[in-house]
């Protein structure tokens, strides 16, 4: 009996070693499909084993960071039941999402379906990456369309990221709305309700500078627009400029007459350096406000991520 | 039996990865390789798997990538030939990836563990390393006992030297450029720490130009136009001037760069001849 037992167990291992598939666990005995299918890459046959065994290999790659090879061989493997699908997607998905292809990582976490296990993940990250590349609308909608409960941590995480697109988009008045389901209970999303609520009073607080009124204020006093505009290095250079041109002009126009060519040319260099002081005023309170927008988007972008790291 | 199989799967895994290899196809290969080292327990397969894969990175210039991945064996405590193997492609990436300390470091753990050896490829990445760290008294040392042990002629070793010596002496011990020092002159004589940085052209033109914005000002200033003459005249001079000191000194260091590395490059063709010579014999 004692000799038998070792010879059923060897040959429990071994016939799905030669069938192609391993239920000892773990790694397979047979060649691997893996590598020596048509290709070379990707496992052909429809085995259970060699599919979960591919995934974990392309994990591994994108553990370390090869998402060039990861892509290479995810494009090979054939997904034969809608959980496999939904794990090629997310992958996908998650390698161009680490790759910074933010739309087309979008596009694939979409496609993970409402069964699988990483579906909320998904969800959150798609909606996250358009948030990322622009289009917060887009963001909201994945946003709204994604079953997070009502309650708990995927709720509040919703709300966030809800209160987050609102934010990017300078809808105020809908934040609140979303704003109000901030509890405060969740310590993933805790510290970045906090900060949404500053980012929030800061939009409120902020006037945006009007490039008509630094334009004006730079025709009435050269340089003026720009200390206006919140630029007053720019603005006293500018002063300077235009005066000595100014001042230069006026010298040959006492000692020459204003039909001397240096007259005319000193006095349209200070008048091209006046005209561009009053365009480049405009121009300053435009590229601050830009400044100010794209400062806010990526503070309120950040602490969008952070929560989605945390909790996944 | 267990181990049999497994051996069989790390044995096909790895043909397939050498056949890629073989028809060049170095990404795909090194894919393979990677899955070797992924499904191997065994860590002579593993490093096997690691240093195959390294050279298939190299064949796609990824030396970076090569390092890192082959610093996962660095563990390794098997045979002799493989820690060897390992440290010489460690050193040969971190000296291609740009990190010549790297490089050296690995190269001293190699002389330190396996002495000086009859590896021809040692012999020359070392020299290749000595030079990009300007150790030019390192490397004749170096020189004279790659040529002892590989030909074990004397009149050939002083040869070689006496060859490297005269790089050193055309191309590194011309008068070498201090960037100060040409901010200095430019700072009292107008245009002559471009001169100095060897930009005659340069030199002039800025020399020139501060006069003629002297020369402008007191014009204006002889003709009563004050105003006129402080702004555009003393304007300008000061811009020539101090961009002139300014441009000096960048001067300098760039034409120091190039002389440097004019220097490195014919040491390298040096020490790339040599090679040849030395494996020819």
């Amino acid at each position: 009996m004692t000799k038998i037992v070792p010879v059923v167990l060897l040959v429990f291992y071994m016939v799905p070693v030669y069938a192609g598939c391993s239920i000892a666990g773990g790694k397979s005995l047979k060649p691997y499909d893996g590598v020596v299918s048509t290709d070379g890459f990707g496992p052909s046959g429809g085995c259970k084993d060699s599919w979960s065994r591919e995934v974990s290999f392309i994990r591994h790659l994108i553990s370390r960071e090869d998402y060039r090879e990861s892509l290479f061989l995810l494009e090979r493997l054939e997904a034969e039941t809608t959980r496999q699908l939904d794990s090629l997607n997310y992958l996908t998905g998650w390698v161009h999402y680490q790759k910074k292809s933010l739309e087309l990582s979008a596009g694939y976490l979409l496609k993970v379906g409402n069964d699988s296990p990483v579906y909320q993940k998904s969800r959150f990250f798609a909606a996250y990456n358009f948030a990322h590349i622009g289009d917060a609308g887009k963001g909201r909608e994945v946003l709204k369309r994604t079953d997070a409960g009502q309650d708990g941590l995927y709720h509040a995480l919703q709300r966030l990221q809800l209160a987050g697109t609102a934010l990017l988009e300078r809808n105020l008045e809908q934040y609140r709305s979303y704003a109000t389901d901030f509890s405060g209970n969740h310590h993933v999303t805790a510290a970045q309700e906090k900060q949404m609520e500053h980012h929030y009073n800061r939009l409120m607080d902020h006037r945006a500078s009007s490039p008509f009124v630094a334009g004006v204020l730079s025709a009435a006093v050269p340089g003026l627009g720009k200390i206006y505009a919140g630029k007053p290095a720019e603005g006293v250079a500018g002063f300077l400029y235009v005066t000595a041109l100014g001042l230069t002009a006026f010298d040959f126009y006492r000692g020459s007459g204003p039909d001397s060519v240096l007259f005319i040319l000193s006095a349209s260099a200070a008048g091209a350096f006046y005209v561009g002081n009053i365009v480049g005023s405009a121009t300053a309170a435009r590229r601050v406000n830009q400044e100010f927008n794209h400062e806010m988007d990526q503070r309120v972008l950040f602490d969008m991520h952070i929560p989605l790291r945390n909790a996944f | 039996m267990l181990s049999e199989g497994l051996y069989a799967q790390n044995e096909v895994l790895m043909k397939r990865a050498d056949s890629l290899f073989a028809s060049g196809k170095f990404f795909e290969a090194s894919i393979a390789y990677e899955r070797v080292y992924f499904e191997a327990d065994d860590p002579v397969w593993r490093i096997t798997a690691n240093l195959k894969k390294a050279r298939a990175l190299k064949q796609l210039g990824e030396y970076e990538k090569a390092y890192r991945d082959l610093r996962r064996s660095m563990t390794f405590s098997g045979a002799d030939t493989l820690r060897m193997e390992l440290l010489y492609e460690m050193a040969f990436c971190a000296y291609m990836d740009g990190n010549p300390d790297e490089a050296f470091g690995l190269l001293q753990q190699f002389r330190h563990r396996y002495g000086q050896g009859s590896d021809q490829r040692v012999y020359l990445l070392e020299g290749l390393v000595l030079a990009d760290l300007r150790q030019w008294d390192a490397l004749s040392d170096h020189l004279e006992g790659w040529v002892l042990n590989m030909s074990g002629d004397q009149q050939m070793a002083d040869e070689q030297l006496s060859h490297y010596t005269e790089i050193l002496v055309r191309k590194d011990d011309q008068r070498q450029l201090d960037p100060e020092k040409a901010r200095l002159w430019s700072t009292f004589i107008p245009g002559s720490g471009q001169l100095y940085a060897g930009e005659t052209g340069w030199g002039v033109l800025n020399a020139f130009s501060q006069l003629a914005s002297l020369g402008a000002f007191t014009a204006m200033a002889l003709n009563g136009y004050y105003v006129a003459g402080v702004f555009a005249g003393l304007g300008p001079f000061q811009s020539f001037y101090f961009g002139g000191i300014r441009q000096a000194g960048l001067l300098a260091e760039e034409n120091e760069k190039s002389r440097r590395d004019k220097t490195l490059a014919a040491v390298r063709e040096f020490l790339f001849n040599l090679e040849e010579e030395l494996n020819a014999e």
